[in-house]
């Protein structure tokens, strides 16, 4: 059997699915092999050189705000916006943030007021977009084309996933851009709720379709809220 | 429509003050991981800041000016690592106390901890920063190729060749 040595680490880097090949490939023992090799690569390349920058610890203030759709949490770092989130309790949101961004995270009303207001706002009806900075340096660079082109989408409207897959003009399709919105780590901001199934149809929602209607509603995109 | 920045990737910063405060931090943690060395890197970013300050003027506005800065870095940084590998005295050689303290207890987990990190050193320069910046500086292929020159699938071929000498390092018997 041939080796998958450039799939498998195009799966390890998460550039790329799995193919039957590669699955059947790392069903055999050589593939087996080679998955734990390169995964203790991966392991010893980060233990070497992970902090070897000491790159200094990055800190990430967070708040809560109370909305219709309950609490809504907000994370910021020093380049701008890093988290928006709910349905999730403070706990988790935290020991996220910590864990996902390596960062040493305190609450601060102060630090996010910006935002803060901006969202009360949004959900006052009184405004229909956002001005505020973005961090998305934990994405990739696919997912920030994503978000990017549903960020241009006006409030009051929607497209569907295959308008925003031909907009950043990728062929991988509609189903890969409901991925890369499906870990929308701006929600709202970014209004990915604003990007539904072809046909009409709500599609998927990360928060929860009663949520991704209340916004569409809140935002007098009627008929797709339905 | 929301006006929303990335900023990662954001639009030209109104001074180069502002551009290398904001990315002085994970440039310096680059040019040490290209570099293995701290003190190196600290003076290659003092470099390369000062090779940015010249260029600046030249910067296109709609240009990516953290993958521009890279560039610079990149530069510098492999130049140094070519001044320093003239100067023949090269401390390449791994001591295990220069591992980090978590590499635990096992004696096979620290040879193969020296055997990657042998195999990062002779890597040839491209691939080190191509493996660098995609592992640990949060740049997609795009990015990286506009750092590097090239277009994207030579930036990722550059990471996979890197890796795949990496995971030979350790040759045969992982289990």
């Amino acid at each position: 059997m041939t080796r998958h040595d450039d799939e498998l680490i195009a799966l390890l880097l998460g550039d790329r699915r799995r193919s039957p090949a590669l699955g059947r490939w790392l069903g055999t023992l050589e593939g087996r092999r080679e998955l734990r090799a390169y995964r203790r690569t991966l392991e010893a390349l980060r233990q070497l050189y992970g902090d070897a920058g000491a790159t200094p610890r990055r800190t990430v203030y967070y708040c809560a705000i109370s909305t219709p759709i309950g609490r809504v949490f907000v994370a910021a770092s020093e380049a701008g916006l890093v988290r928006v989130s709910f349905r999730q309790s403070e706990a988790s949101f935290v020991a996220e943030l910590r864990q996902r961004l390596a960062a040493d995270v305190i609450r601060s009303p102060a630090r996010t007021a910006d935002i803060v207001h901006q969202l009360r706002a949004y959900f006052a009806g009184e405004r229909r977009s956002f001005d505020v900075r973005l961090d998305l340096r934990h994405t990739t660079s696919f997912q920030r084309r994503v978000l990017m082109a549903a960020a241009r989408v006006p409030a009051g409207q929607v497209v569907s996933y295959g308008e925003i897959a031909r907009r950043i003009g990728d062929p991988r399709g509609s189903r890969a851009v409901g991925q890369a919105l499906g870990h929308n780590p701006v929600p709202i901001v970014i209004p990915c709720h604003r990007v539904v199934a072809a046909g009409g149809r709500i599609g998927g929602y990360t928060g929860g379709l009663t949520i991704k209607r209340k916004l569409l509603r809140l935002e007098g995109a009627v008929a797709a809220a339905g | 429509m929301s006006r929303v920045t990335q900023a990662s990737m954001s639009p030209r910063p109104v001074s180069l003050a502002e551009l290398t405060e904001r990315h002085r931090g994970e440039i310096v943690g680059y040019l040490a991981r290209l570099l293995g060395d701290h003190q190196e890197a600290e003076d290659a970013c003092q470099e390369a800041f000062m090779r940015a300050h010249r260029a600046f003027g030249r910067l296109a506005p709609d240009a990516n000016s953290r993958a521009w800065l890279y560039r610079i870095a990149t530069n510098t940084g492999l130049n140094a690592a070519r001044r320093r590998s003239h100067r023949a005295a090269r401390r390449a050689d791994v001591h295990p106390d220069a591992l980090p303290a978590d590499a635990g207890p096992s004696l096979e987990r620290r040879e193969e901890l020296r055997a990657v990190r042998r195999a990062v050193e002779a890597l040839p320069p491209r691939q080190r920063a191509a493996l660098m910046l995609r592992q640990f500086q949060d740049l997609g292929y795009a990015e990286i190729a506009a750092t590097l020159g090239g277009n994207e699938d030579a930036a990722r071929a550059n990471v996979y060749q890197a890796l795949k000498k990496l995971r030979a390092a350790l040759g045969r018997g992982v289990r």
